[in-house]
Parts: C-alpha cells; structure tokens; sequence
C-alpha cells in the first residue's frame, strides 16, 4: 500500500514539473506576441512565423504552390513560414478563418480564384465568399483548364461534338468549379446538348474520361497531362484565353468562337487592414519567391503559366471574372446549381 | 510479365529500412493490443492514425496492416493461458485452447496456432498476390453504375453477415447512412443538415467519426466493464509443437486457411466469422466430435488459421475495388484517404509501389510474427497488469490530439466527443458501431454514383442492367437478399416447432464477440 502512494505522488510531482515547464514555454511564446504586437508597424517585420493557410488537402496542385511559395518567403523573410491545410466547404472555411485573423501579416491565405468568382453562382449567398475582408497581396499563377474526350468517342475537335448525335455526357470536377462552367458555357454557346456528371475532384472525372464513362470532361492541364501524351484521352479545347504554351496545337475556346475564358488563378491574401510597411515586406518577399529558380523550375513542371501581378490588379481580374460569368449563366439561362 | 516485376519491385519497398521497422514496429503493437483484452485492432489503429500522417502512404498502410494481422496472434495467447479472448475472433479458441492449458499442453496449443497462423497468412497472401491483379484488369470498366451495385451489395452483406442482432445492425447501417446525407449536396450545392456551418458544409467527417465511435466509444466502455482479475499464468513449457501435433493439425490448418481466405474476402466477413465457421467445420468432420471443448488440437488449429486468413484476405476487397470489408478496413480506406490515395480498381496500376509494398510487407510480417510468438508469450502476458487508470486517459488523450491534426479544427475535436459518446451508448445498448460505419463510407458511395449513373443514363434505371458488371453484381444482391428469406420461410413451413438449441448456443457466443465487425 505503501509503496503505491509513493509511486503516485512521485509521478504527480513529475507530472506537475512537466506542467509547469509546459506553462512557462507559453508564457515565453504568448511574450514575444505581445511585444511583436505593439510595435508590429515598425521595421520589426515579422515577428513570428508568417502562417499560410491552404483551403484544400495537402497534395493538391492548390497546397504545392502554396509549398512553393512558402519555401522562397522563408528564405526572404528570415523566419518559419509554416503551410496549414484547412480543407472544407472548397476553400470558404480557411478564407473566412484568415479573415477573421489580426491583420499583422502573419496570417495569410491561399486563394483560388473559383472560390471568387465561380462557386457563388452555385451556393447561396451566405455561403459565398467575397473579397472585401481580404487584402490581395500578390497574384502567382494561372492555371488552365482543358476539355478531353475519350479515345473510345471518337471525337477529335469540338466540330465533332456539334456533329454527334444525342445527348454527350461531360464529366466536371464538382459543382461551383470551372469545369463545370467552362463546359456549361461552351455547349449552351455551340448548342451541344449535354448532361453534366460531376464527378468530386480532378482525378476521378479524368479516370471517368479515360475509361469511357463519359464521353468528355475538363479538368486542369497539370492533371491531365500524362493522359494526353500517353494517347489515352484527346485533347479539345483549352479554355484559357491564350493558347497554352504547354499544348501549343490545341485551340482555345476563344479562338473558335465562343466566349467562355476560363482558368484557374491563385493568389496570395492578408487580412484586411494590414499595415502598409507589412504590406510591403510581405509581397517584396513574395517576389524573391517567385525570382527563385525553383520555383520558376516548379511551374514549369507543374504546367503552370506565371502571372504575378499586383493585389489591386488580382481584385480588378477577378471582380471582373465574376461578373462575366454571372452575365454569361444569365444570358444562356445556365444554372450551376442543378447538376 | 509486367506484373511479376511490380511484384519484385514491391519486395524492394518493403526491405527499405523504414519500412521494415515499421513493419515491425506494427506486429508488436498488434500482438500487443492483441493480448490487452478489449482494445481490439479497430480501436488502435483508430487511435494511432495521427502517427501515420508524416510518413509515406505505403510506410502507413504497411504498419496499420501490422497491428491488424498481429492482433490475430496476439489474441491467441490470452485465450489459451488466461482463458480471456484477447480478441473476438479467438473467442473459439478459448475452448479447446484453454483446456490444453490444463492439461499442461499451453506450450502444444500456442506453438500450433502460431504455425497454423502463420500458414494460413501466407495462403491468404499468396492469394491476394496473384487474385488482386485479375480483378484490378477490369479497373477502367468500373464506372459509377458498378460502383452503385457494389455499394449495394456491401450496404446489404453489412447487414445481414453481421454478429448479433440482425435489427440492431439494420439500424445501426441506417443511422450511418443518414448520416452520410450530412454537407453540401455534391450535385447541386444545396445545404443539407449543415445548420449554417461551414464545417459541416463537406459532410461529417470519416475519421473522426471512426475514431469517436471505435476509439474513445471503446475506453468509455471498457472503464465502466470492470476489469476482471487477471492472474498471472505459470510456467509454458514445451512451445514448439511435436511432429504428432503438427501431423495431426495439418488438415485443420489446410481447411481453416481455405475457409478463412473465402469467407474474408465478403463485405462483411472476417476474422471472428471466419473463426467461428472454421471451429464449427472441424467439430462436424471430427470422427469423435466429443473431444472438442475438452483439449482438441484442431480446434485450435482451424480458428487460428481461418482468422489469419480471413484479416488478409479482407484487404482485397479494399485494394482493388475500395470496398472495405470490415470496420477495420473502413479505417484502413481512411488512413489512405488521409495519404491522398483514393482506393479502387485504380490503384493496383496507378500506385504498385504502394500496392505490392502493403502486400509483400504481409509475407515479412508473418515471418516476423512467427519468431516473435514464441519467446514473447511471457512478456506480453506481464502487459495485462497495466492498470485501465493509466492505459484509458493516454488512449483517449492521443485520441483527441490526433483528430485535431487531420485538418487542424477544432469542431473534429467535438465530433469524436460526440461520436465517444454515440459509440459507448451503442455498446452498452448491444448495437455494433462496425455496420453503422461501414454504412456511412458506403452510404456517400451509394448516393453520388447513383445519382451520376442516373445522370448518364439519362434518368432510366434499367441501363445498369446493360453493362455486365454492374449487372452480374445487381444479380448477386437479389440472390443475397433473397435467400435467407426463402430459406426462413421454408424452415418454419417444415418444422415450426423444431428450433432446435444449436443456433441459440451459437447466437450466444455470437453475443460475446463485440469489435469484430
């Protein structure tokens, strides 16, 4: 009996060691905050680690930029510039996090521009995020989408499309994506009947198109790439303004005649209200990022189009964006919301 | 011959030293929890899910695969010595296992369940090994039709294969199917049951569910049963079986490999089911059935290595079509989740690496399990004395830490209280979380494809039954759901009165496997 109280109260005092060691680190960390704090206007920049949140999983094309991105900051800024996947409601869930943040620059945001510009046309109001408790720092890149048939179909360009006969089921990457848009938008515009199918990501419309469960599907260059070269699907369409420098024989939407540019572009954002020495720092270090070989090596690879422009030009872009779109559903009577 | 080099290739992953230590790493625990009674495989690998996100997915899976193929050893220990199923599917093993034990022979009964273990692993492998790239040939056929019947016929074996109440796991299966009704419709955007929350807006969760309902559900429970005295055993002796015990149980190890391996491949199936037939099969064939419960050889034989067959053999329906069999698989289909891995027929041809590495680390784990079983009965033994005082607030305490690391919320901190709680409720009230969890991965499947095949066949149901595969399996779910109606019906037209006591001692002892789903 004994010899068991005695081996309580040892681990109690071990226990409360551990805890008051534990107490202390806090102490020491919530400090350093509060004195980065007070003076966070001045050249003191950044006092912490600057934190980016992902609003999808880790892996995903929208995490490796963010990955990239953050490599190069970490290097500029001098400090842990550490990636958090915050996956939900398509990104709406990290966005309204970071936005809800202090705005002392450690609390960024990935952004992906459907999240803007496409998904409110598919939820409902409350639902659908804007950019007005953002501030855009800096654009990174564009991403673009493109529609591919199955070997099976038969189909080499969109003639063929107009040509078939019945009903083509298109595969997209979910409701409220560009794929489903830009697919929706093309066969209202070149009066192709369709059925949409959506399917809940990239991967798994491409390996519908590929194994001919439906006849086409858009999904991103970067994913759908390998299946390109290695013949098992044929590419289209491209939807992105300009041809692709990575598919240069596929034409564009916009070249044959129809109004629908589509892409996917991200950018980075801060909390409204930042300081504006912040700013700065913030998005100098964002260029040194992308300056970097690596990165420009990493786009590369991940069939990505640099556009780096300016927070003011990516809210002009994208508030633009999604009043075209929303003209272009009204227009041709095109509901996301129905499936 | 592309195939045979995959399967080189696989061998290659598994001798990396990370692998192998992990692999390793896996047996142990699995023995392990596998002597602690009551913490059964889906509840650890529910609990230590979190350890897996840093490393590679094959590197994950192949540890989670350990705890679950090394619980089906570890169990046996604790039965023999202790009279005390470590695990549901050793539950049979306590019968003639134990009365070795008296007698003097536990030595003679361990050594034979680890052999029998370890063959009917091997056959179960070696099946998977050259099965899951027949089936994975059809991948690119599996469109949403086939993945519609197959979550058909899953949702239904779920149900009706189910140990204990048939009703219960029928509601269990429903509650997880509305469930998995929870978040933005994928189809058209509406709000279903997500109360204005943004968290809720991408469905509940799996994991956490999973780690609600299984891991702390598990503790709660366990720390209301109190914990029964366990004293510890004498001395074993003589561990490796004599030539006599080997000739006599090489039948038994043979039909139990055989049965195990079949019966693990069914939605719904697996160990303990597979136990219970294996035991049930050897007393029919027996020439002299009354020496079974008083220290038969082969009732120990035959379970022990239908059990390891049937943990095996449950990974093909998950690696090649992304149909867990069991809870456990559900958990397995997760931790890949988690990795980024979606399994289905992809992905055999899209990740071999990650395929073959899980499959050949099998064969390394069994080799591993059979050298270990014999000198570390006597340490495992010891472990049973850790006190419930100390093991349950570290088990719930990784619990919660490694639901907020998946996504970094908090609000999947509250689901796994509320799923602990949900799951501890069912056990005391005798419903099993396996069907209700089962129910709900299968329940997100069934709709979205249901609903995109009717999308491509233009709204009429009658194209699923013009493509062969969906078709054939369609015909399975009717002679499935069907039977044991016209069988019942049969039965009580024959003999109305004749219900005879087998199948009421069976349902008891069905009672008493709790996390075998």
């Amino acid at each position: 009996m004994t010899s068991f109280t005695r081996r309580t109260r040892r681990t109690r005092r071990a226990l409360l060691g551990a805890t008051a060691a534990g107490a202390a680190l806090t102490l020491a960390a919530c400090g350093g905050n509060v004195a980065g704090g007070a003076d966070a206007a001045g050249a003191e920049f950044p006092t912490g680690p600057v934190t980016i949140t992902v609003g999808q999983d880790a892996g995903g094309s929208t995490d490796l930029i963010a990955r990239a991105v953050a490599e190069g900051m970490a290097e500029d800024l001098g400090v842990a510039v550490p990636v958090v996947n915050r996956a939900g409601a398509n990104g709406a869930l990290a966005t309204e996090e970071v936005a809800a943040e202090p705005a002392d620059g450690h609390e960024l945001v990935l952004l992906n521009a459907s999240l803007i510009t496409i998904t409110p046309l598919a939820v409902s109001d409350d639902e659908a995020v804007d950019l007005s408790n953002l501030d855009v720092l800096k654009g990174l890149s564009q991403d673009d989408y493109v529609l591919l048939a199955s070997a099976e179909s038969g189909f080499e360009d969109l003639k063929d499309l107009q040509d078939a006969s019945g009903d083509i089921t298109y595969g997209t990457t979910g409701v409220g994506t560009g794929s489903q848009l830009a697919q929706a938008a093309l066969f209202a515009q070149a009066e192709i009947d369709g059925t949409a199918v959506p399917f809940d990501s990239g991967s798994p419309a491409l390996t519908a198109v590929v194994g001919d469960q439906v006849q086409v599907a858009t999904v991103q260059l970067g994913e759908a790439k390998p299946q390109i070269d290695a013949g098992k699907v044929v590419p289209l369409l491209a939807f992105s303004a300009e041809r692709n420098q990575f598919l240069p024989d596929v034409p564009t939407a916009v070249e044959e005649g129809y109004d629908v540019p589509v892409s996917q572009y991200r950018a980075v954002a801060a909390p409204k209200g930042l300081p504006e020495d912040v700013k700065a720092r913030l998005v100098e270090s964002i260029d040194a990022a992308t300056a970097s070989e690596t990165y420009t090596a990493f786009n590369e690879n991940n069939l990505l189009t640099p556009l780096e422009i300016s927070g003011e030009e990516v809210t002009t872009q994208w508030s633009e964006l999604a009043e075209k779109y929303r003209a272009l559903t009204d227009e041709y009577d095109i509901s996301l919301a129905e499936g | 011959m592309e195939s045979l080099h995959n399967v080189a290739a696989g061998f290659a992953v598994v001798l990396e030293p990370t692998n192998l230590l992990y692999c390793l790493v896996g047996v142990v625990i699995g023995m392990l929890i596998g002597v602690l009674p009551g913490l059964g495989p889906a509840a650890t690998i529910a609990i230590l899910l979190p350890l897996t996100y840093g490393v590679e997915p094959v590197t994950a899976i192949i540890m989670l695969a350990g705890i679950f193929y090394g619980a089906q050893y570890g169990g046996t220990i604790t039965s023999v010595l202790l009279r005390l199923p470590g695990e549901a599917s050793s539950v049979v093993t306590v019968l003639d296992g134990h009365a070795l034990a008296k007698q003097g022979r536990a030595g003679t009964a361990l050594g034979v369940a680890a052999v029998g273990s370890f063959v009917g692993g091997t056959v179960a492998i070696i099946g998977l090994t050259f099965l899951a790239p027949l089936v994975a040939g059809f991948a690119l056929d599996f469109g949403p039709p086939e993945y519609t019947a197959l979550a058909l016929v899953g949702i239904l074996l779920v149900a009706t294969i189910a140990s204990g109440s048939k009703v219960k796991a029928l509601v269990a299966a429903a509650i997880g199917l509305l469930l998995a009704t929870v978040g933005r419709d994928a189809f058209t955007g509406a709000e279903r049951f997500t109360f204005d929350s943004l968290s809720l807006a991408d469905g509940i969760d799996f994991v956490p569910v999973a780690m609600g309902l299984f891991g702390l559900g598990e503790i709660l429970y366990n720390l209301e049963e109190r914990h029964r005295a366990v004293s510890a055993p004498g001395k074993v002796t003589n561990v490796w079986p004599t030539r006599k015990d080997l000739k006599e149980s090489s039948g038994a190890v043979a039909r139990g490999s055989l049965l195990g391996f079949f019966l693990g491949i069914l939605p719904g199936g697996g160990a303990t089911i597979s136990s219970m037939a294996a035991y049930a099969a050897e007393k029919k064939r027996a020439k002299d059935p009354s020496r079974f419960g008083k220290g038969a050889i082969e009732g120990v034989a035959g379970p022990e290595t239908a059990n390891n067959a049937a943990a095996t053999s449950s990974f093909i329906p998950l690696l090649t079509l992304g149909i867990p069999a069991n809870a456990t698989m559900a958990l397995m289909f997760g931790a890949l989740l988690i990795q980024g891995v979606t399994p289905g027929p992809q992905l055999v041809t899209e990740n071999p690496e990650l395929f073959w590495g899980v499959v050949n680390s099998m064969y390394i784990g069994n080799v591993l399990l059979l050298i270990m079983s014999i000198p570390l009965v006597g340490v495992f033994v010891r472990i049973l004395r850790v006190r419930a005082a100390i093991l349950a607030p570290v088990t719930a305490l990784i619990t919660m830490i490694g639901a907020y690391t998946i996504n970094n919320s908090v609000f999947d901190v509250l689901l796994v209280v509320v799923f602990g709680a949900v799951g501890y409720l069912m056990k005391k009230f005798g419903f099993e979380p396996g069907p209700l969890v089962l129910a709900f991965v299968l329940g997100s499947l069934l709709e979205s494809n249901l609903r995109r095949s009717l999308l491509m066949f233009d709204g009429s149901a009658t194209g699923f039954f013009t493509r062969p595969i969906s078709a054939t399996l369609l015909v399975v779910f009717v002679v499935v759901a069907v039977l044991p109606l016209v069988r019942s019906v049969r039965n009580r037209r024959a003999a109305p009165s004749q219900v005879d006591a087998a199948p009421v001692k069976n349902r008891d002892v069905k009672n008493r496997e709790e996390e075998s789903v």
